[in-house]
C-alpha cells in the first residue's frame, strides 16, 4: 500500500518546470482530443438556442429514430446478459470439448469490422441471399427492417458482458460452487445464492459497457438498416442523415443527446467500479 | 457410515492419478489420506465427495452403491484447503446455507434454523462473530466455520481436503488437536488428506500413505511408522538410515543385494566396538535440539553421513564432541530385497 507514494517521491525528483510542461501537455491532449469535441457537439447543437434544439428533438422523424435506439438496445442488452453469463459460467466452472473454440466465436464480433458483419446479415437474409428466398416466401422481413437492426447490434455487442465476466469467474475458482452442492444446493440455487452475488458488479459493469455500444452502434446497423426515415433509422444514422443535408443544428441535436447518453453511461460506470471496489470484489476489465 | 472402495481408477489424460485402489473405511474412524503432492490423496477424496468421477472401480457407502449419486444426493460434508466460505454471507449464513437450501418440505423453519446454526457456532467457538463476513475472520476462524458449515447438513460422512494446509504453524497444531477432540465427540466417519505426517501421525486413528496413484501402506500411525511396509513409508514418514548390505552392513550382509532401513533413535553408540558387526565411525556434528540430541556421523569405509537421535539423557551419560572416534550398531532395523520387505530379517 504505501509502495506507490514511495516511488512517486522518487521519481518526482525533476524541476518543477519539467513537472509542470508535462502535465500541461497531457492535459492539453486530453482536452484537445477528448473535452474539445464533447464541448463542440453542444455548442453547435445549442447555437441556434433553445428553441431550435427542442424542435429538432421533437420533430417525428427524430423521435422515431431515438424509439428504434431504445428498443434495439433493450433487446440486444438482455439477449447478450443471459448469453454472457451463460457462456462465462461455462467456460470458467466447467471443462468441455470446444472450450477454445467457444472462446474464439465470442472473441469474433470484436476481431471482424461491423461493416463485414453487416454485410454477413445481407448476404444471409438479403433478396439474393441464402435464406432470401425462404423470407420471401413467408412474408418475413429482416433485412431493412427492425429486426436485421436488432441481429446486427446483438452480434456486435455479443462480446462485452462474457468478456467481462470469464476473467472473473476463472480467478474465483469453483471451490465455493462446490461447496455449495456438498451442502445439498441445486444448480440453480447455486448459482443465484453464491456465483451471481459474487459477480454482481462485474456483470453490472459488462452490461453498461454492452448498453453503450448498442445504442452508439453505427457500421453494421448502417449496413442492414436501408436507411427508411422514421421506421429503419437510429440515433447514429439519423445524425448521419441530416448531417449530410445540411441540417447541423437538427443532426447536433441528436449527437448531443447521444453524447449525453454516453456521459450518464461514464457516470453510472464510476459509480459501479465506486461501489465494487467497495465491496472488495475486482473488476476485470478483460474486454 | 463405513465406505468402501473396491479397484478404483482415475486417469487424466495420460496421467495415472488412482492406480486400482482398495480401501476399507470403517465406521465412524478418523482415517488418514498421507502422500506427497501429486499421489492421488486428494482425487480419492474428490471422488468419494462426488467432485469427481473414477473411470471404474466401485465405491459404496455402508455397502450402497453411490457413484451414480450427485454429490448433493451423497449426504457428504467437505472442507476446503482454502474454505471456500461463500465471500458475501455473513458467518450466520455460512452455516446456515445448508439448511436454506433444503427443499420445501424438508426445510426447517427460521427459529429452528437460527437454534441449530448457534448450536453449531458455539460447538466451534466462535459465535461471537456470527454476523462478520469472512474476509474479517483469520485463516483459523474461517476454517472452523467451514466446518461447522460442512456439518450443518448432519453429514454422515465428512472429507476434508489439507484442512490446515493454508494456516501458520501454531495455528495448525491447535487446529488438529481441536479437530481430534471434535471428532471423538461426534464419531461422524473423517477422511482427512494431508502431505504433514506428524498431522496424519498425530490426529488419525489410521493412516493411509499413498504414492503416485498407489497405497502403500494402510495402518494405525504407531503400524506406519514402527513397521513400515515398503521403503516408500520408511522414507516419508520419519527419518531414516540406509545402509547398502554389499558396502557396509555386516548385520545385513548375508542378504545379498539389500538395504537396511533404521531410524535414528535406533542406533547405539559406543567406544569400543559392540561386536564383530559394529560399524567403526567418527562424529562430524552434534546439536541439542530441545528433549533430544542429533548426532551426525561418517562411515570410516565411505564417509557417508549417519543421522542419530539420542535422548539427552543418554547423551549426558556418556557424551560426545565433534572428531570422536566411535562404533555404531543399530537396535532395530528392517531390511529391503529390491524394495520388498524381507520378513526373515526384520529384528
Amino acid at each position: 500500500m504505501s509502495t506507490p507514494t514511495i516511488t512517486r517521491k522518487i521519481s518526482t525528483r525533476e524541476s518543477t518546470t519539467v513537472t509542470l510542461l508535462l502535465i500541461g501537455v497531457a492535459l492539453a491532449y486530453l482536452l484537445l482530443f477528448l473535452g474539445l469535441p464533447l464541448v463542440a457537439v453542444f455548442v453547435e447543437a445549442f447555437k441556434k438556442g433553445w428553441q431550435l434544439y427542442w424542435e429538432a428533438l421533437q420533430e417525428p422523424d427524430a423521435w422515431s429514430a431515438i424509439k428504434l435506439t431504445f428498443i434495439a438496445a433493450a433487446i440486444a442488452v438482455p439477449a447478450n446478459l443471459v448469453f454472457g453469463v451463460s457462456a462465462a459460467w461455462a467456460i470458467a466452472k466447467f471443462e468441455f470439448k470446444g472450450k477454445s473454440l467457444l472462446i474464439t466465436l465470442i472473441d469474433l464480433p470484436f476481431a471482424v469490422s461491423p461493416v463485414v458483419s453487416g454485410l454477413v446479415y445481407v448476404l444471409l437474409f438479403g433478396a439474393q441471399g441464402w435464406f432470401g428466398p425462404w423470407l420471401q416466401a413467408h412474408d418475413i422481413k429482416l433485412l431493412f427492417a427492425v429486426p436485421g437492426i436488432v441481429l446486427a447490434t446483438i452480434f456486435v455487442t455479443f462480446p462485452f458482458i462474457a468478456r467481462e465476466l470469464i476473467p472473473l469467474m476463472q480467478s474465483q475458482g469453483k471451490e465455493e460452487e462446490e461447496a455449495a452442492v456438498s451442502l445439498g444446493a441445486s444448480g440453480w440455487q447455486t448459482f443465484y445464492k453464491v456465483t451471481l452475488p459474487n459477480i454482481k458488479w462485474g456483470l453490472l459493469y459488462g452490461v453498461i459497457l454492452c448498453n453503450a455500444r448498442a445504442m452508439g452502434e453505427f457500421g453494421a446497423v448502417s449496413v442492414v438498416s436501408g436507411h427508411i426515415r422514421g421506421l429503419t433509422n437510429t440515433m447514429p444514422l439519423h445524425v448521419e442523415i441530416l448531417y449530410n443535408e445540411y441540417n447541423f443544428v437538427a443532426a447536433f441535436s441528436i449527437a448531443s443527446l447521444l453524447a449525453l447518453l454516453a456521459v450518464v453511461t461514464l457516470l453510472i460506470k464510476a459509480l459501479v467500479e465506486w461501489q465494487a471496489k467497495r465491496s472488495g470484489e475486482p473488476l476485470h476489465h478483460g474486454a | 457410515m463405513s465406505i468402501t472402495i473396491e479397484n478404483l481408477n482415475k486417469n487424466f489424460g495420460s496421467y495415472k492419478a488412482l492406480d486400482n485402489i482398495n480401501l476399507e473405511v470403517n465406521s465412524g474412524e478418523l482415517l488418514a489420506l498421507l502422500g506427497p503432492s501429486g499421489c492421488g490423496k486428494t482425487s480419492l477424496l474428490r471422488i468419494i465427495g462426488g467432485m469427481e468421477l473414477a473411470d471404474s472401480g466401485k465405491l459404496l457407502f455402508h455397502g450402497e452403491d453411490v457413484q451414480q449419486r450427485d454429490a448433493r444426493e451423497r449426504n457428504v460434508g467437505f472442507v476446503f484447503q482454502h474454505y471456500a466460505l461463500f465471500r458475501h454471507m455473513t458467518v450466520f449464513e455460512n452455516v446456515a446455507f445448508g439448511l436454506r437450501v433444503k427443499p420445501k418440505k424438508e426445510r426447517h423453519n427460521e427459529a429452528e434454523i437460527k437454534r441449530r446454526v448457534h448450536e453449531l457456532l458455539n460447538l466451534v467457538q466462535l459465535d461471537f462473530l456470527h454476523d462478520r463476513y469472512p474476509a474479517q475472520l483469520s485463516g483459523g476462524q474461517r476454517q472452523r466455520i467451514a466446518l461447522a458449515r460442512a456439518l450443518a447438513v448432519e453429514p454422515k460422512i465428512l472429507l476434508l481436503d489439507e484442512p490446515f494446509g493454508a494456516l501458520d504453524a501454531q495455528v495448525r497444531k491447535e487446529l488438529r488437536r481441536w479437530l481430534r477432540r471434535l471428532h471423538d465427540e461426534l464419531h461422524i466417519t473423517s477422511i482427512f488428506v494431508t502431505h504433514d505426517q506428524e498431522e496424519a501421525l498425530e490426529v488419525a486413528d489410521r493412516v493411509v500413505v499413498m504414492n503416485k496413484g498407489k497405497i502403500e501402506q494402510v495402518g494405525t500411525p504407531d503400524e506406519v511408522y514402527a513397521a513400515p511396509a515398503t521403503p516408500f513409508v520408511y522414507k516419508f514418514i520419519g527419518n531414516v538410515n540406509m545402509f547398502h548390505s554389499r558396502d557396509h552392513a555386516p548385520w545385513a550382509a548375508e542378504h545379498g543385494d539389500a538395504v537396511a532401513y533404521v531410524r535414528p533413535h535406533d542406533i547405539d553408540i559406543s567406544r569400543i566396538a559392540q561386536d564383530d558387526t559394529a560399524l567403526p565411525v567418527e562424529v562430524k556434528l552434534v546439536r541439542a535440539i530441545g528433549s533430544i540430541v542429533r548426532v551426525e556421523v561418517a562411515l570410516d569405509s565411505s564417509s557417508e553421513i549417519i543421522q542419530i537421535e539420542l535422548s539427552r539423557e543418554r547423551f549426558d551419560s556418556a557424551p560426545l564432541v565433534i572428531g570422536d572416534k566411535v562404533f555404531i550398531r543399530p537396535r532395530q532395523f528392517r531390511v529391503f530385497e529390491s524394495g520388498v520387505l524381507n520378513e526373515l530379517s526384520a529384528a
